[in-house]
């Protein structure tokens, strides 16, 4: 069971003033919730750099979080910027298992649609979606995606740059 | 949870220090701030007009300045916001007060189109190029401000937070100077003044991104 948003708050306002203790099971939490939230978005073999990638960035940016707002949106741009990032480095995905999505097994649904990385994909074009989808997500090669969808391989690229360009626009909008 | 995992939470919270949070009110006043220090570097070196100073405030000055006053706290107040990333932000206020104050290039533009090369005349470019370079070097200040606060925070796109901090200076710069700058015509300032944001702008957008990403 990951803490709610009211509690992570509290303990996020804690670790502001130094509170180890809270921010030892802060982090914990987050780390959770993080796993839960990159599910699907990501092959399973990077989860554990992305899930450490963002916990650093928490860290450094620890006073970008104002204690008057609720803690998981901010959380979730967090989150995204980073996975957006990530999503620009190339890699090649030798294994397409994903768990269990974030939205369907989440104590506070609504919050989880709204924030969720699945909400920024509704935004891109078909086309822009489904390049990202299969070269930078499962892990496809440019030439396995073009014939998987269609597509010429220079336009696969261009897909691809357009899309991330759209997310990286999205991160805090959509 | 992975051991790398377990590591690294073990060093992050050996690793805590209190941190004060980057509350709208502070980032306002580090703003505000800046402005008024820019302003006071208008009137300690340049001095305030006279007609100012007697209380006799010509119309086209009030709504020029007024428009960059508004431009550049939209601008100020947009890229504080997005020192405090939040999924659901909006950043877009901004662009309505762009809007308005491109009416004075907008204005410049047709009245010169109306009046031809005369228009050009009764635009000094000498003072012109003056405010151009003294507007956008008081920009300065509120540049720096806005870009030591936002590297505090946690911008997601530095590409408009360095366009946004870019016009704040500008607009704020262009201010300051126009309680110096004794031209009321619409040419100059709508050419002039408004060169001064355009290029505080385009500096912004590509010299802050590389200064704020994290």
């Amino acid at each position: 069971m990951i803490a709610d948003d009211i509690t992570m708050a509290r303990l996020m306002v804690m670790s502001q003033r130094g509170d180890r203790k809270a921010y030892s099971t802060l982090l914990l939490e987050c780390q959770k919730w993080l796993r839960r939230y990159y599910s699907r978005r990501i092959v399973p073999h990077h989860l554990d750099d992305l899930v450490q990638d963002t916990l650093l960035s928490l860290h450094k940016k620890l006073a970008s979080y104002d204690p008057a707002r609720p803690f998981l949106p901010w959380l979730a741009a967090i989150a995204r910027y980073r996975w957006v990032d990530h999503l620009r480095m190339v890699y090649k995905a030798d294994e397409v298992e994903f768990d269990e999505g974030f939205a369907a097994d989440n104590p506070e649904p609504a919050i989880a649609a709204r924030i969720s990385i699945e909400r920024m994909f509704a935004y891109l074009p078909p086309a822009q979606a489904k390049a990202i989808e299969l070269v930078k997500i499962e892990g496809l090669s440019v030439t396995e995606a073009a014939v998987a969808c269609g597509q010429s391989e220079s336009l696969i690229k261009v897909n691809i740059h357009r899309g991330l360009r759209k997310l990286t626009a999205m991160i805090e909008k959509a | 949870m992975s051991k790398p995992t377990e590591f690294l939470i073990a060093e992050l919270v050996d690793d805590l220090q209190p941190v004060g949070a980057l509350k709208m009110s502070r980032g306002l006043l580090v703003s505000a701030g800046a402005a008024v220090l820019t302003m006071l570097v208008v009137a300690l070196l340049f001095g305030i007009r006279p007609d100012i100073i007697a209380g006799n405030l010509h119309p086209v000055f009030l709504l020029a300045t007024g428009l960059f006053a508004m431009l550049g706290i939209a601008a100020s107040v947009t890229v504080i916001v997005m020192s405090r990333p939040q999924v659901g932000n909006d950043h877009g206020g901004w662009v309505w007060a762009a809007a308005m104050a491109g009416l004075l290039p907008f204005t410049a533009l047709i009245m010169g189109l109306v009046k031809g090369p005369v228009a050009l005349e009764q635009s000094s470019i000498s003072h012109g190029l003056d405010c151009l370079v003294v507007g956008a070097g008081l920009g300065l200040i509120v540049g720096t401000a806005l870009t030591l606060w936002l590297r505090r925070g946690a911008p997601t796109s530095a590409a408009n937070a360095g366009l946004l901090t870019g016009i704040a200076a500008g607009s704020f710069g262009i201010f300051a100077f126009s309680f110096h700058c004794q031209y009321n015509d619409i040419y100059h300032i709508g050419l002039w003044h408004s060169l001064v944001v355009i290029i505080a702008a385009t500096v912004g957008r590509l010299i802050v991104p590389s200064l704020i990403r994290w």
